[in-house]
């Protein structure tokens, strides 16, 4: 009797799935996201992974007339991977969107099947001044240099500062760094007393360093990333020098306050995340990034690729019903003042987002906003 | 009965060859109509040509070089830069970048040759590094990180190659002729000269090979080879940077012709199609794929140390099935093509 009970019990829960499942069957919408999840930068890939998820998972639950699935490939970050990645997914009829890469050589080297093949690509962090030249279908959702440089030239000369010293990484994106600031300092008056560039993962900077005290600079201008800046300022404050140094966003994560420690008291940075703004949207996103990843709090990439992801879920949902790669591509370039994370999202013509900036100092191992 | 056997069989052999390289794999990839398989399969015929001509110097001739890749990205820089530089289409820049190569491998080969085993393999890396290091900080010249964009694909006198089907049949053109070349090269009274200097070099030299020249020579040949690789890999993706070209690459190509037996011309293509193949189809296995591949390598030196195809297999078969030379001549038996 029991038995019977519980069998009937089971073809009515049946039914009830299958009846139920007509009204639940949504479309699902797909894209691509390539990114080093193993390798050097596995660091970074895994927490655009991470990021992606998060936005993934708010849409879903959502009700929404369609669903977002993202196939994630790792590309390590190496440009053969990458390419290959790229044709996969024009293979995939079902991908209408790509986002990444990380690197700005490996985005540009899938850019190039993207081009041919007609896929709108959107990457979180290439920052290359050519990657959106390469076609109508390239995107990126990172302040470009050309936009920072000028801020951050801006901001020194009204500090005061009349002197600078810039060393930048050797990579395309250190190469921009100094090109447009170079142009910026000119602008507003600064005077470039020296400038190097050096390799990423360089362990022993005391040789620039002394090279920078001879010249004696107001201010230090600085293109690097967490790793190579913790070990700077460390060396910095080591040698006991007090010269007020400057950065871009790419430095902004809170790793770099764990490598340094006090040593990165002082720094001096452009952003457009604050992880501990009163935004409901950012508290909402530190908030998950922080039950998934031990209580640490999220840095400015993974920012930016949550909000990449969601630029292109917002898009998808403009071109709904007929999402394909040329709607997508279309509804990407009309996107305007995306409100995300990293602050409100345009892109202009030339497929460049328009940020606004932040300034940000570090005070006491945190960062801060900095007054004027 | 037999004399005529051992006559066709190589033609038979070489046959069936072209004919799965031209014909029925393409056929295959057309079946299939994806442009990820034909991006795969131009990649590996890439890298099989990689491997064919670092073993010709490190298989054959036994000399450590670990700046393979250095090499690759000289041929890939000079087809990038004569093509957006100077206007110049594939059909040229690919001979040129391979001279370049050659010429470059000439220059630093130089002062190096006379150095032998570990001394040899610092040489070399010490030559891969500072190429690398200038692609990337001879701004100038390379665009230094910024890498370079090509306008031009594959062409051949002005015919528009860049198609799928095109792309694989000028990429397994190119690596065929010059499979041929290095199996003639290595398969030769050449070759057997440059086995006797991995054998011994100074008993070499007492039997009168001149062992700094043709060292020289070797690593001159293998570098033009490699150069055409990098015009290959340049003109087929569009864009390079020096990030293609690291010792991380010497390594990869390295690793490829151990895998596949030193010495062995099939076992180098055989480890490039393993080592360029297997990471692709595990990709499902996800962060999972990197440790199978070490694990398939770790295995292979581990079970198999001469290689998946190891030299003497190499040599029998190009004996026996591919006539090297070995058949029987009017006055006594042949050791190689002369």
């Amino acid at each position: 009797m029991r038995m019977r009970t519980f069998a009937l019990a089971t073809i009515a829960a049946f039914a009830a799935a299958n009846l139920a499942v007509p009204a639940l069957a949504r479309d699902t919408v797909t894209f691509g996201y390539q990114l080093p999840l193993t390798g050097d930068t596995a660091q970074y890939g895994q927490d655009f992974r991470k990021a992606a998820e998060i936005a993934l998972e708010e849409f879903n639950k959502g009700d929404k007339p369609f669903t977002v699935s993202i196939v994630f490939e790792d590309s390590r970050s190496d440009a053969k991977e990458g390419v290959n990645i790229a044709r996969k997914f024009v293979d995939d009829r079902r991908i209408v969107g790509v986002l990444g890469d990380f690197t700005s050589t490996v985005s540009m080297a899938a850019a190039q099947v993207y081009k041919n093949e007609g896929m709108p690509q959107l990457s979180q962090t290439a920052s290359h001044p050519d990657y959106t030249k390469i076609s109508e279908w390239q995107f990126r959702n990172i302040a470009t240099q050309a936009q920072e440089s000028p801020f951050n030239a801006a901001w020194m000369a009204g500090s005061g500062i009349k002197t600078v010293a810039v060393i930048a990484e050797q990579t395309d994106w250190g190469q921009s760094v100094v090109n447009t600031f170079a142009a910026a300092a000119r602008e507003k008056g600064l005077n470039i007393i020296f400038q190097e560039n050096f390799n990423r993962g360089l362990k022993d900077f005391r040789s620039v360093i002394s090279k920078i005290q001879r010249a004696n600079p107001d201010a230090i201008y600085t293109g690097f990333f967490y790793e190579d800046g913790a070990q700077f300022l460390k060396q910095v404050h080591q040698m006991g020098i007090r010269t007020p140094v400057y950065s871009t966003s790419a430095a902004y994560s809170p790793k770099l306050l764990e490598l340094a420690g006090e040593a990165a008291n002082g720094l001096r940075l452009t952003s457009n995340f604050l992880p501990n703004s009163p935004d409901p949207d950012v508290r909402h996103f530190v908030e998950e990034w922080k039950a998934r990843s031990n209580g640490a709090e999220p840095g400015q990439f993974p920012a930016q690729a949550y909000d990449a992801v969601r630029i292109m879920i917002a898009a998808a949902e403009r071109a709904h019903p007929d999402v394909t790669r040329r709607s997508l591509r279309d509804e990407l370039a009309k996107t305007t003042d995306f409100p995300g994370v990293t602050g409100k999202t345009t892109f202009d013509a030339d497929r460049e987002p328009q940020k606004v900036l932040a300034k940000v100092e570090v005070t006491g191992g945190q960062f801060v906003p900095a007054g004027e | 009965m037999s004399g005529f056997d051992a006559r066709m069989r190589p033609l038979a052999v070489r046959a069936g060859l072209a004919l799965l390289l031209f014909a029925v794999l393409p056929a295959v990839l057309a079946g299939f109509d994806r442009s990820y398989y034909y991006q795969v399969a131009n990649l590996a015929l890439i890298f099989v040509l990689l491997a064919a001509s670092l073993q010709l110097v490190t298989g054959v001739a036994g000399l450590l070089h670990l700046g393979h890749a250095a090499f690759y990205g000289v041929g890939a820089y000079a087809a990038a830069l004569l093509s957006t530089e100077l206007g110049l289409g594939f059909t040229v820049t690919l001979p040129l970048a391979g001279l370049i190569a050659a010429v470059i491998a000439l220059l630093v080969a130089l002062p190096t040759m006379r150095l032998v085993s570990i001394y040899f393999a610092v040489a070399t890396l010490a030559i891969g590094q500072m190429l690398y290091l200038v692609m990337l900080n001879w701004v100038g010249l390379t665009k230094g990180p910024n890498g370079i964009v090509l306008t031009r694909g594959l062409e051949l006198f002005g015919f528009d190659l860049s198609g799928r089907l095109a792309t694989y049949y000028t990429v397994a053109g190119v690596v065929a002729l010059s499979l041929v070349a290095l199996g003639r090269l290595s398969h030769s009274y050449y070759g057997n000269a440059l086995r006797s200097i991995r054998e011994d070099d100074q008993c070499a030299d007492a039997m009168g090979v001149r062992t700094a020249r043709l060292k020289m020579e070797v690593f001159t040949l293998s570098a033009f080879f490699a150069g055409v690789a990098g015009a290959l890999w340049a003109h087929m993706t569009g864009y390079i940077s020096p990030g293609d070209f690291d010792f991380g690459e010497s390594i990869l190509i390295l690793a490829m012709i151990v895998v596949g037996g030193l010495g062995s011309l099939p076992g180098a293509a055989i480890g490039a199609l393993v080592l360029i193949l297997l990471p692709e189809v595990l990709r499902d296995l996800g962060d999972f794929r990197n440790i199978m591949v070490g694990l398939v390598m770790f295995g292979c030196i581990l079970f198999l140390p001469k290689g998946l195809m190891g030299e003497v297999s190499a040599l029998r078969l190009a004996r026996q099935q591919f006539g090297a030379a070995w058949r029987r001549t009017g006055n006594g038996v042949g050791i190689g093509w002369r």
